[in-house]
């Protein structure tokens, strides 16, 4: 191993990184995995998978970043990859993104693709992760992010054995009202914090659907791959309802009212409470359809209470220590405080928040800037796979109508074998973790 | 039919009928296990019924499901639901069961059960699985090389490198990568159970293989992070040094996972002579360690500027208070975005050893110095700074002691008044006097506390907090207020419930002691009605050093006594309108027209006859103001606005007047505001008066109100007016 510093320097990298001191961090393009032998380039290569509504919104973040060149999409649908090629061609002025239909097929031909956005249907999202890691590319993926415990074990293996970057789509970690309440938290201005309420979808059950929507004659392979768009679940018959968005609320696909919005303000409250790294105790089953109510208690002893009422906006949380309470949810102009005085303070402890941790206010922001310096995101695998165990716990205490307790170090129900069947799911072949 | 007949049938029956009650169920009862075996058994049953009944069992079956589920294993339609229910049955029938399988079975069937054994990690597959690597199907070549690396045995590794020998020029790359994997994953588990040299061994063959970047550059994070901490480290150190930027960022990435100080001597150690990408990615790493500040020192202090940036950021990361007053001397570098971003840095820091470093700062006989601490504690709220700003407030230095009294106001509470007044006292230049002003004022404000006063209630509101349904609580708040409330609860016992199962909040728009304010609280929280105003003890304070002061200093305190308000500020402020220096005179008088309560309104009025136009302009202007603010009936606010007409001398005090009638709806009010309205200079504000008065009269004086608005409408050419105009002409039947 020689001091050989020639591909840096030759391809005029120090002279950017030298001189445009705003830029993020360059890192060359060989460490996304051309081996050297594609000219380095200061732009991420990014492709898309299963780019649907949800994923138009990450795609128009993404796609005004400077550092970004969106290049290709994949999807068995046809007409949403062909919606993607046109949100791309229109905003590159060109006709370059390509299409591609089969997966296995687009990351082994693609390995120019640096960074993969991953907005399938919640069934796809772990698995199609870990594909697009073993193939070497980072990914930015859509939540929820895992249907079951052994899911987001795999998505955090792979993302650990090869030295991937992730980061789960829960962008709320990455906005200024939320991070406010989480740093009056940490700075210890509501006290020794002793509960945290987490926002729950105010549709759907935790109770899924389990019947199957009526056959209808399945539309030509061009169309839809029906085959590939159920992937890893169970085979039904094709109902196009499903393909459109109707797949919410059935048990082979979703991860009902509660990881819908918990995939986020769980998120948003395990990291607030320094309980990313680890998962909860104890679920705590309450006598309804959703889990409103359900106390979640984790291992420092705060407790976490789902709850469906009380918001002005969407995936609120809120708070409460003997000093005080925050609470915030999409739409508040600024957070909910119990004392005006703590607002005061607002803009500082954001920019104090975003200079200690050197994470923007931006999600796509902050995952483009760790795929430069392979440092964890914020929402990372472990961040992911923690805080939808805690969705999945929820759900099954739901299902099961009795409360549980889990291990988070062996990660698995307490002298529970009954719960612990539901931490996994056989896969449909060819697809395994 | 026999009864035993009719038993059977209806035992089927029941059976068969069983999914179909329990399809919509997620769990059943233990107990149904033998009813669901009867169904997958059933030459009748659908496939939805067969898929719900595998479904079901999946949590609960025990072996006696195994026969029937294994007989499925082999069916197109049934594989992947008896492999759904099998794979989390514990017992080991069903690894057998599976096994069986293996070698019967084709295709996506046989892929399934590959992936199943995998997840059971049933090491005695092991052979079988081993035969499989060069199989035709890549589907279940790879499939078995991923549950031969689950299983993570020695014979896995060591069939897992065979394989990989015997496939490495013709085997398609999915098929070396799933080889790969299996030999990762062995390693996984190996170091997981503290074969950490076995598993070190495997990651060695994979970073020295000609295997993808991913899997090369897993595999040097592997091999570190398995070896003793002194050998990991030195293959860090070999790693930071190589020319390829896969291998040398993977050894950076293992650092992360690596506590403790040698680590952070190797990454600093390896930052040097690197190329500015590499030492960046050495910063970032460095960021994240607790005893890293020396090192970044380093990388901050010179050489190329984006590097510099980097290590100036990274400081923040972790950065306890070491690092103060070095990142104090960049504050003066000669590149502003290097100083700017110090700048930041400081000022997010947190704990006491760093605000103790910067109370040194303070402290220290290098004014810039000093400036540059009392610009961070300013940025910083740093607490418990009071005696450190005193002292400072007497520095010899002017724009020392200037920004120190300025922010000693911030320190609410944490300083004597009295200290503050003898500032101000005591202040010499311009700046200072403004600076204890700001200071006096500051705390007059945050110092203020609740008293009682006239209270008018202009609006309250109760409902739902987003959109639902509410009700108008003011008649209600009024008589609570009138019967001595001084606090009002938001709760369904006061109002009622306007929106059921929904949070609501209340909103009061009133007017204490002439001072418009609306509050708004959430369910069973409670809105105070009293005035905010500071204490006596504080404003006595005030009336006493005004007396003492110079000219100039009694200027600042005549505006600080406005900001205390209250009687006894008043009273000093009056006084003071016939101080012997005119300056001070002439500031009393603005001060009190320009009064925010109408306590001001008897002396203002009396002002209004002074012979100095000057004054009776002021005090017109304040008495405008003022007059409806004024707890009395429309007819006496409308007097008093009569009585104010002969005095006024300029359109600008008319188009103040036309403004405060606006608020005063009544058929004098509209008189009067009609009256301006041929005045070109008045015109649009009395046709805003006019509508805004007809707005609220019309339904008691309807003709008025027509004939009033039709002359509106012709003198008018603002859209806004005209709609509004147009709107009540029709409420008024015109």
């Amino acid at each position: 191993m020689s001091k050989k510093k020639t591909t840096l320097t030759r391809r005029g990298f120090l002279r950017r990184a030298a001189f445009l001191s705003a830029a993020p961090t360059i890192v060359p393009a060989t460490v996304f995995g051309r081996d050297g032998k594609v000219p380095p380039s200061e732009r991420i290569i990014l492709g898309g998978i299963g780019i649907g509504n949800r994923g138009s919104h990450d795609l128009r973040w993404m796609l005004p970043e400077k550092d970004v060149q969106f290049v290709a999409t994949c999807d068995p649908q046809k007409s949403r990859a062909e919606a993607v090629k046109k949100i791309v061609d229109t905003r590159y002025g060109n006709t370059d993104c390509k299409i591609y239909r089969n997966t296995p097929e687009f990351l082994t031909e693609r390995t120019d693709i640096d960074a993969l956005l991953v907005t399938t249907g919640d069934r796809w999202h772990a698995l199609m992760s870990i594909m697009a890691m073993r193939a070497g590319k980072d990914v930015y993926s859509e939540k929820p992010s895992s249907m079951t415990v052994a899911e987001g074990q795999g998505v955090v293996d792979t993302a650990r054995r090869y030295r991937r970057i992730y980061q789960t789509g829960t962008q709320r970690l990455s906005e200024g009202n939320f991070a406010f309440c989480n740093e009056m938290l940490r700075l210890g201005r509501l006290g020794k914090v002793h509960t945290v309420r987490a926002h729950i979808a105010p549709w759907d059950a935790a109770e899924m659907r389990h019947d199957w929507l009526p056959a209808e004659p399945q539309p030509p392979k061009d169309e839809v791959d029906w085959d590939a768009w159920l992937g890893p679940c169970p085979w039904r018959p094709y109902n196009s309802a499903y393909c459109r968005g109707g797949w919410r609320g059935f048990y082979d696909f979703h991860t009902s009212c509660i990881g819908e919005w918990g995939a986020h303000t769980f998120a948003q409250c395990q990291v607030a409470i320094d309980q990313a790294h680890t998962s909860a105790v104890e679920y705590n089953y309450v006598k309804n359809k959703t889990g409103d109510g359900m106390v979640v208690v984790f291992p420092n002893g705060i407790k976490m209470v789902l709850q469906l009422e009380g918001w002005r906006g969407s995936c609120g949380v809120k708070y409460e220590g003997p000093e005080g309470w925050v609470a915030a949810a999409d739409g508040y102009s600024q957070p909910d405080v119990s004392d005006p005085a703590m607002l005061g303070d607002f803009k500082k402890i954001v920019a104090d928040y975003m200079t200690r941790t050197q994470r923007p206010m931006s999600h796509v922001r902050d995952f483009l800037d760790c795929v430069k310096s392979r440092r964890q995101t914020v929402a990372n695998p472990v961040v992911m796979h923690r805080t939808m165990t805690t969705v999945h716990g929820a759900n099954i205490c739901m299902w099961l109508k009795r409360n549980l307790k889990f291990d988070p170090v062996k990660e698995q129900f307490v002298n529970d074998p009954e719960a612990n069947r539901f931490l996994s799911r056989a896969m449909r072949a060819p697809w395994m973790i | 039919m026999s009864k035993s007949k009719i038993f059977l049938v209806l035992l089927v029956m029941s059976v068969l009928a069983a999914p179909a009650r329990t399809s919509g169920e997620t769990v059943v009862p233990a107990s149904k296990q033998a009813e669901l075996i009867e169904v997958l058994k059933s030459g009748d049953a659908s496939r939805k019924e067969k898929v719900d009944a595998c479904r079901l069992l999946s949590i609960i079956a025990t072996k006696e499901a195994v026969p029937v589920l294994a007989s499925l294993l082999a069916d197109e339609e049934m594989s992947h639901m008896a492999r759904y229910a099998l794979e989390s049955i514990p017992d080991p029938s069903v690894d057998e069961a599976f096994r069986a399988a293996l070698g019967k079975l084709k295709g996506r069937q046989r892929v399934g059960v590959i992936g199943s054994i995998g997840v059971r990690r049933d090491d005695k597959a092991t052979t079988a699985l081993c035969r499989l690597f060069s199989d035709s199907d890549p589907d279940v070549a790879q499939a078995a090389a991923r549950a031969l690396g689950s299983i993570g045995t020695p014979s896995a590794v060591t069939a897992l490198n065979d394989a990989l020998r015997a496939q490495k020029t013709r085997a398609p790359q999915a098929n070396k990568l799933a080889l790969y994997e299996g030999l990762l994953r062995c390693a996984e588990i190996m170091a997981a159970d503290g074969q950490n040299k076995e598993a070190a061994a495997i990651y060695d063959d994979l970073r020295n293989s000609d295997a993808a970047h991913q899997v090369r550059g897993g595999a040097v994070r592997g091999a570190i992070l398995t070896r003793s901490e002194k050998e990991g480290l030195k293959l860090m150190a070999q790693y930071l040094d190589s020319d390829d930027y896969i291998l040398f960022s993977a050894a950076v990435q293992a650092s992360l996972e690596m506590p403790g100080s040698g680590a952070t001597k190797v990454l600093a150690d390896g930052a040097k002579g690197l190329p500015a990408d590499n030492r960046i990615l050495i910063i970032k790493a460095l960021g994240n360690r607790a005893d890293a500040s020396d090192e970044l020192q380093g990388l901050a202090e010179k050489g190329e500027k984006a590097v510099r940036l980097e290590a100036v950021k990274a400081i923040a990361m972790n950065d306890d208070g070491d690092s103060v007053t070095f990142l104090a001397k960049l504050l003066d570098d000669g590149d502003k975005d290097i100083a700017d971003a110090a700048q930041e840095v400081l000022a997010s820091l947190s704990g006491s050893k760093v605000d103790k470093a910067i109370i040194a700062m303070l402290d220290s006989k290098d004014t810039a110095n000093q400036l540059k601490a009392l610009e961070l504690i300013e940025r910083r709220r740093t607490g418990g700074i009071a005696d450190a700003l005193l002292k400072a407030a007497k520095d010899n230095d002017e724009s020392v002691r200037t920004a120190s009294i300025r922010m000693l106001g911030d320190l609410a509470g944490e300083v004597d008044f009295k200290v503050l007044v003898n500032l101000m006292l005591g202040a010499k230049s311009a700046a200072e006097i403004r600076a204890a002003e700001r200071a006096l004022s500051t705390t007059c404000t945050r110092q203020a506390k609740p008293m009682p006063g006239e209270v008018i209630i202009r609006k309250a509101v109760y409902g739902a907090a987003g959109q639902g349904g509410s009700a108008d609580v003011t008649a209600k708040v009024a008589e609570m207020v009138k019967a001595g409330a001084a606090s009002i609860q938001a709760s369904n016992a006061n109002f009622g419930d306007p929106a059921q199962n929904v949070v609501k909040q209340l909103r009061i728009d009133f007017t204490a002691n002439g001072v418009t304010q609306s509050k708004t609280v959430g369910e069973n929280k409670s809105i105070d009605l009293m005035v905010a105003a500071t204490p006596p003890e504080l404003t006595n304070q005030l009336c006493a050093a005004i007396k003492k002061a110079s000219p100039g200093q009694k200027l600042a305190l005549l505006r600080v006594l406005r900001v205390a308000q209250g009687p006894r500020a008043l009273e000093a402020v009056v006084a003071a309108t016939k101080d012997s220096n005119e300056e001070v005179a002439a500031a009393a008088v603005s001060v009190l027209c320009g009064w925010p309560t109408i306590e001001a309104l008897p002396e203002i009025l009396k002002l209004t006859a002074s012979s100095d136009n000057k004054v009776k302009i002021l005090a017109v202007r304040g008495a405008i103001r003022l007059i409806p603010l004024q707890n009395v009936s429309m007819e006496r606010k409308i007097a008093g606005f009569k009585e104010l007409v002969p005095l006024i001398q300029r359109d600008g005090e008319r188009r103040l007047l036309l403004g405060s009638l606006a608020t005063v709806p009544a058929s004098e009010s509209l008189e009067m505001a009609m009256s301006y309205i041929r005045n070109a200079n008045t015109k649009n504000e009395a046709c805003f008066a006019a509508v805004a008065i007809c707005e609220k009269l019309v339904e008691q004086k309807p003709d008025q109100v027509a004939a009033a608005l039709k002359k509106v409408l012709d003198a008018t050419s603002n859209a806004d007016v005209t709609s509004r105009a147009k709107a009540v002409l029709e409420k008024a039947g015109n």
